[in-house]
């Protein structure tokens, strides 16, 4: 389902160039959300519940100023409360490093799975 | 092992899973953001943040425009220059043509580097040489020929946006939300 979602909000963003900022906003908000589910696992020492939908909603929070836009409102520099939204387009290295912010903050929260999690009650069968 | 003879996945089994879920959601993104980057047109920018930003002043401060016909800029009227190539001129032209909204909002020029016949009711500017793309601060595209994209000056006279957009005769939505957002 979250997929799907994905999938249909990478293609309303019109034109290959746009591409470039779907993986900006999807890089930004899907790392802030693995963060959190990281402190909620750590503090609950349980996996988060819906792990699918945590990323998706940080990329919803992310690219709001796009559907803002394509409703005919133009971006403003306030709009970097939605995660970064303007400036996170600017980072050195643009969207590798957010790749790359991306694939620690997955580690991270895998690593707290690891470490910190009480073992679940999954088994290999008979 | 359990009285029914099921076996507890090991410490070793689950941080291997761990570790294959990572290369996994790995892989597949970063084999679909590799096909993102290879699908770029010459016609881009070189730098994606530059292209499209939809926010006013996104390089710097505005600047006075240059004159671009002998009555453009305007006091007190906006005016959207769109920079083409001859193979994108016709398609723009017939956009335009449609778009009176646009129109309405604020003066058109359409500067290219070789003559543009079919634009009617706006103003055509040949410029075989690039000084008014240059003059306006555009960038080059990823081909290093002339922009293909668009600038829009307020009605003070600045520079308030500019950028490369191969697909603007089919976005002048676009182009009205940032004509729009422009005072």
């Amino acid at each position: 389902m979250a997929v799907a979602v994905e999938l249909l909000l990478y293609r309303s963003y019109k034109g290959h160039d746009a591409r470039f900022h779907w993986f900006t906003h999807f890089f930004v908000g899907a790392a802030v959300a693995l963060l959190a589910m990281a402190v909620v696992a750590w503090r609950t020492r349980h996996p988060v519940a819906l792990p699918m939908l945590w990323p998706l909603l940080g990329h919803l929070v992310a690219m709001a100023p796009d559907i803002l836009f394509n409703f005919g409102m133009a971006h403003r520099r306030w709009m970097d409360v939605f995660l970064a939204h303007v400036s996170s387009h600017y980072v050195p290295g643009r969207n590798v490093t957010w790749f790359g912010v991306f694939l620690a903050s997955l580690a991270v929260y895998l690593v707290v799975l690891d470490r910190r999690v009480s073992p679940a009650p999954v088994w290999a069968g008979k | 092992m359990t009285p029914n003879g099921a076996v507890p996945f090991s410490t070793a089994t689950i941080r291997r899973r761990l570790a294959l879920t990572w290369i996994g959601i790995a892989g597949s993104v970063g084999v679909l953001f590799v096909a993102a980057l290879s699908t770029r047109s010459p016609l881009d920018d070189r730098d994606p943040a530059q292209q499209r930003p939809g926010f006013l002043d996104a390089v710097g401060h505005a600047s006075s425009a240059p004159r671009i016909a002998p009555d453009l800029p305007r006091n007190g009227r906006k005016v959207v220059v769109f920079f083409v190539r001859p193979g994108v001129a016709g398609w723009l032209c017939s956009s335009l043509s449609t778009d009176q909204p646009l129109r309405r909002r604020a003066d058109v020029a359409v500067v290219g580097p070789a003559a543009t016949s079919s634009c009617t009711g706006v103003a055509t500017v040949t410029d075989p040489a690039g000084s008014l793309a240059r003059a306006f601060g555009m960038r080059r595209p990823r081909d290093g020929g002339p922009p293909v994209g668009y600038a829009v000056v307020d009605s003070h006279g600045l520079i308030r946006y500019r950028t490369l957009d191969p697909r603007v005769a089919s976005a002048l939505d676009e182009v009205e939300t940032m004509v729009r957002a422009t005072p």
